[in-house]
């Protein structure tokens, strides 16, 4: 094992296990790191802590659409398991509607869940005593959209701008801290989330329009966790505050 | 819920005049029943009915008389 790409005994909190987070959790684990799942959904947990067998890892439910009950939360994680060495944010809904059906508080749930849960795992994170003083790396699963222009989209591709926007923000506020932080912003991944976009069939054209500018095809959830065990590795040291696009080239296209 | 009431919800979602749509409306003859109307069916028929809708569900449909079944 390349020594820069050690994760042995650290702390990881991953939130969200479903493609991508699922994917994250087992390749870190898989290079000795102690995995702390968070995620809505007991079964996702379940299922993920089975696939890991043995090692020191917990799962805890969360619903991320309340983002008050993330400070507790982050308070027990760390008394059981210590500070925290890293923090990878899976967490989103692909939510797709017309603006004329996206009211307040449909878009104040994409925006609790995308974005307001993320800024407050790192708040709660970056806090004294639970973060290692020494290095700690955060990163975020952002998403292409953020710098297109989606129709049906807006409350995912803001939210998802948001958080881009806000990793630059902290990465300098942080940096004191000896934290690291950053984005990948994936293009279409084979993950439940999308299979689920594309089943609304008026989306199917856009959707395959979509896939032809992606012309080096569809990535896999492995493709976005290479990104992210990347940028919470030593290999990128002097990386924080970017956005790293796996969009197989449809940013260029 | 009425069928005159879920007609007047169709009317409003599709921006069409009160009295523009009956159960025996073919939805190929509604100009506004374009592909984003068919985004804001799949969200109305979650939201207000609790009902999930899959396109090819939405492929099945020929009438307006379809929908407000399928509503219940």
């Amino acid at each position: 094992m390349r020594p820069l790409l050690n994760f042995n005994n650290k702390n990881i909190i991953v939130a969200g296990v479903g493609g991508i987070g699922q994917a994250t959790v087992l390749e870190l684990a898989s290079m000795g790191a102690n995995i702390i799942m968070i995620d809505a959904n007991e079964q996702a947990l379940n299922e993920t802590i089975f696939k890991l067998g043995q090692g020191k890892h917990s799962t805890h439910i969360c619903d991320f659409s309340k983002v008050d009950t993330i400070e507790p939360l982050i308070k027990n994680i760390v008394k059981e398991s210590g500070a925290i060495d890293a923090f990878v944010y899976c967490v989103g809904i692909g939510a797709v509607r017309p603006l004329k059906l996206s009211k307040y508080e449909f878009m104040r749930t994409v925006m609790d869940i995308n974005f307001f849960s993320f800024i407050e795992m790192i708040r709660c994170i970056s806090l004294k005593g639970n973060y290692n003083p020494k290095e700690t790396n955060i990163v975020g699963i952002s998403a292409i959209g953020a710098f297109l222009g989606n129709s049906t989209k807006t409350a995912y591709c803001a939210s998802k701008g948001a958080m881009n926007a806000a990793v630059r923000c902290l990465a300098k506020e942080l940096a004191p801290k000896n934290i690291r932080i950053n984005t990948v912003a994936p293009g279409v991944t084979d993950t439940p989330m999308a299979r689920a976009s594309e089943d609304y069939g008026s989306e199917s054209e856009e959707y395959k329009s979509i896939l032809q500018r992606q012309y080096l095809g569809i990535c896999s959830p492995n493709d976005i966790t290479n990104a992210v065990v990347f940028l919470l590795s030593n290999m990128s040291n002097k990386i924080t505050g970017s956005c790293l696009s796996v969009d197989g080239g449809k940013l260029s296209s | 819920m009425t069928n005159e009431e879920k007609i007047a919800i169709l009317e409003e979602m599709l921006e069409l005049e009160n009295g523009t749509l009956s159960e025996a409306t073919e939805l190929l003859a509604i100009e506004e029943y374009d592909s984003m109307a068919k985004l804001s069916l799949i969200v109305t028929s979650d939201e207000e009915f609790g009902k999930k809708l899959s396109g090819e569900q939405i492929r099945t449909f020929k009438t307006v008389g379809d929908i407000l079944s399928f509503w219940g």
